[in-house]
């Protein structure tokens, strides 16, 4: 409640106490491994001032989503334009599982904030950083099967089973494991794969949640053996 | 081992270049961010992979490419001898050049709003090796179909099905610069997907004729460091090792679509015949009296020229193949393997069999054969006519000659001997010649390019150097004792005639003598010899060693002078 408290007085421009961390969320690197006051804290886009709704409800919630917990959002309908790539060893299908999820907001077909029976009116729109759209051709592909069994036939793939991943490096959270385990749900590369929708697993002032910095490129070359 | 290396990184920058580099793009120079070892990068872009590849919002293109399309503006490889015909480029070649073209700079993504900083104020490619520009003439091609039909069409290329796993042509089976370069393994230099040396890369695909048997695929010599550098683009220090590069550049090549290292047809074979590198300086031989002009022209000789000659000019390609040409003895010289040829009969010949089918080349049915040193009762300018086996004589080159009784001819030479034109035309400093220097009809002191003196003026006095040539084969001796013509001394030594004034060394066209005038090679040069008083100018030939002249000659009428 303290970050959100904070945004409001700071939308006002009138607590220069509050400025530092205002400074700090519109440069995107909120406090580490907190969703408060990450890209992805509605709560200045709600009336109310909730954080999750967006996403999540405690009750009356949307069962046939199985991949989030307590799931809120209007899904997307959308028949995605899909990526593909003469050097690829796999075709991806259309998206599935937590991507789906993901692609409600980001494809612009849904609004942010159409959620418990609203159509809503903030729609990530083209030009946005943020916006994905439907057409993933132009997107490193997602929901498709990476497991060794591609990384043997693909040699610019390390092995996700054999190789070993520090997500949210000095982070609020780290955690050390496989690609496969902490990368891959169900061996799938997914948007979960680079980005952490929660802000958790995210390395210290690492922009677009991601799991692994970019310096160097590591977030790349943890899969990609160039 | 891949992962350690980059933990390495992460913690020291690695300053490794040149070949050997890692293989991994961090550690290659294609590593443009301030991490890379390279002569190009970035001070302040800690990303390797944002120089080509976005994961959200790239270009059309995969794999996730973030640089904007060079366009299609270049000015495409094309040969005489190629028989695919590439367009513009394609696929992953566009994407190479949109940095190595130098038209676009090398730090604008789309990813970013402005272009990546790079460091030394570097915009574009810079001027070097890696620059290969929009002209593609004078680079491999790229961007066509390399297909069983076009190596069985070829005759000279592996069956791309046959090609290692880490050659590949793209998913529409074109040749591309990926077909050579991985631009993400750096582990061979110049990211080449298999080791060049000796160019094991190039005949991977290419299988030039006599190739494994030539010396410039074999030969252990080295450069004896007088300047000007053979190999300059090169390290390697031998013949053996450079191996396709002792000639050829695969980019940047200012030899055209030939790729060769000089646009000079004749100075890329001067680079090494110098007597830098091969042991005999061969080009020193072209700056004699009379030479096979090779620098006479450029640009005229093409390999699909027709097997005779049109556009009077002479290569050194157009009697060797640099791929072929070996060690080697008759019945064709080494040095003269897997060159084209005019027969006897005037048909083309490929490979040719004989030496004197190369020569017909441009000495046979030429539209402008160039002019005769000697003008003749019968004048002909058709080499290949001058040799037919059905002529009333002839040197016997293109097989054994007419005359059974020649009492002259030195051991081992006798009447069933076939000679070469290399045999009288060659060097004056070759081994034949008693010299040390290259064989060959490159170029020598004595006109027209023989390989002893041959003097020709009347009222030479009689020597044994001033007819060496002649002498070689037919013993001085013999002729000034009279063996055969019973006044050959008479006519050589009381009367300083030359050899020349009487005899046709190369011989007398059935078209126009006959067997009663022409024999012995009797066509009389006209400056010395002329017509009696009777108006007649002949030989008549009556049997072994007897025969009689109408003419006039040093001021005194042979009216039926017989011996």
């Amino acid at each position: 409640m303290t970050n959100k408290r904070t945004r409001l007085i700071a939308k006002s421009a009138a607590a220069p106490v509050a400025l530092i961390f205002t400074l700090a969320v519109i440069a995107g690197t909120a406090s580490a491994g907190t969703i408060a006051g990450s890209a992805h804290d509605f709560s200045s886009i709600n009336n109310d001032g909730q954080i999750c709704v967006n996403c999540h409800t405690p009750h009356s919630a949307d069962t046939t989503v199985a991949t989030a917990p307590l799931w809120n959002h209007d899904v997307t309908s959308t028949t995605f334009l899909l990526y593909s790539s003469p050097t690829m060893n796999s075709a991806p299908g259309q998206p599935t599982g937590s991507s789906v999820l993901c692609l409600s907001c980001h494809d612009g077909t849904v609004a942010v904030d159409s959620f418990g029976g609203n159509a809503g009116v903030d729609f990530i729109a083209p030009g946005d950083e943020h916006y994905i759209g439907t057409d993933l051709s132009d997107d490193h592909p997602i929901s498709i099967t990476y497991d060794s069994a591609l990384a043997n036939a693909d040699p610019g793939l390390n092995d996700p089973s054999a190789t070993t991943v520090t997500i949210g490096l000095g982070g609020d959270k780290t955690n050390t494991g496989t690609v496969s385990n902490l990368l891959l749900p169900a061996d799938q590369v997914q948007c979960s794969s680079c980005h952490d929708v929660h802000n958790g697993f995210v390395p210290p002032a690492e922009p677009d949640l991601l799991v692994v910095s970019r310096t160097n490129s590591s977030i790349c070359f943890t899969c990609h053996n160039k | 081992m891949k992962l350690l290396f980059r933990t390495c990184l992460a913690l020291l920058i690695c300053t490794v270049a040149g070949p050997g580099e890692a293989d991994t793009i961090v550690g290659s120079r294609h590593n443009l961010s301030a991490s890379g070892p390279g002569p190009v990068t970035s001070g302040s872009e800690t990303q390797i992979c944002i120089f080509c590849h976005t994961p959200h919002q790239s270009s059309p293109v995969a794999p996730l490419w973030n640089r904007r399309s060079p366009g299609l503006n270049y000015v495409p490889y094309s040969s005489s001898t190629a028989i695919a015909t590439p367009g513009q480029p394609t696929g992953d070649s566009l994407l190479c050049l949109s940095c190595h073209d130098g038209t676009i700079a090398l730090g604008e993504v789309l990813s970013r709003g402005s272009d990546i900083v790079m460091n030394g104020g570097t915009i574009t490619m810079p001027v070097g090796s890696s620059l290969i520009g929009t002209n593609l003439m004078q680079d491999h091609p790229i961007s066509f179909a390399y297909s069983g039909t076009l190596a069985s069409q070829n005759g000279e290329l592996r069956d791309p099905g046959t090609l290692r796993p880490e050659f590949r042509l793209d998913a529409s089976g074109q040749l591309q610069c990926t077909t050579c370069h991985d631009a993400h393994d750096n582990q061979f230099g110049n990211f080449l997907v298999w080791p060049n040396s000796r160019s094991q890369l190039c005949v991977e695909c290419h299988q030039k004729t006599g190739w494994s048997l030539s010396p410039h695929n074999l030969s252990a010599s080295a450069w004896n460091g007088v300047f000007p550098d053979p190999w300059p683009a090169s390290d390697a220090a031998t013949v053996i090792d450079n191996a396709c590069g002792n000639c050829h550049l695969p980019h940047n090549a200012i030899g055209g679509p030939r790729l060769l290292q000089y646009s000079l047809e004749e100075d890329n074979c001067n680079a090494c015949h110098n007597g830098n590198v091969a042991a005999e300086n061969v080009m020193a031989d072209f700056n004699k009296l009379s030479v096979h002009p090779v620098a006479d022209t450029s640009l005229v000789h093409d390999p699909t020229e027709p097997g005779t000659v049109v556009n009077r000019h002479v290569e050194c390609a157009d009697c060797h193949d640099p791929h072929a040409a070996r060690a080697g003895t008759p019945p064709i010289n080494g040095v003269l393997t897997n060159v084209r040829g005019i027969d006897l009969s005037g048909g083309e010949v490929d490979p040719a069999g004989s030496s004197y089918e190369i020569c017909f080349r441009c000495h046979a049915d030429n539209l402008n054969p160039g002019q005769n040193l000697t003008p003749r009762q019968h004048d002909q300018q058709n080499t290949r006519l001058e040799f037919q086996l059905t002529n009333p004589s002839f040197h016997p080159v293109a097989g054994v000659g007419r005359n059974a009784d020649v009492p002259s001819l030195i051991d081992p030479m006798s009447v069933t001997s076939i000679i070469e034109c290399t045999d009288c035309h060659d060097s004056d400093s070759s081994e034949s010649a008693g010299g040390a220097g290259p064989s060959g009809p490159h170029g020598s002191i004595f006109a027209p390019l023989l390989v002893r003196r041959y003097d020709t003026l009347d009222n030479t006095p009689e020597s044994s150097s001033a007819y060496a040539l002649c002498y070689t084969c037919h013993s001085r001796n013999s002729l000034l004792n009279d063996a055969s013509f019973a006044e050959h001394d008479r006519h050589i030594r009381r009367e300083n005639a030359p050899c020349n004034a009487c005899h046709d060394p190369h011989g007398i066209s059935s078209t126009q003598g006959n067997s009663v005038n022409n024999t012995h090679l009797i066509n009389f040069d006209t400056t010395i010899v002329s017509p009696n008083g009777n108006g007649q100018l002949r030989f008549v030939d009556e049997g072994r060693f007897s025969g009689s002249c109408d003419l006039l000659c040093h001021g005194e009428d042979h009216v039926n002078e017989n011996y």
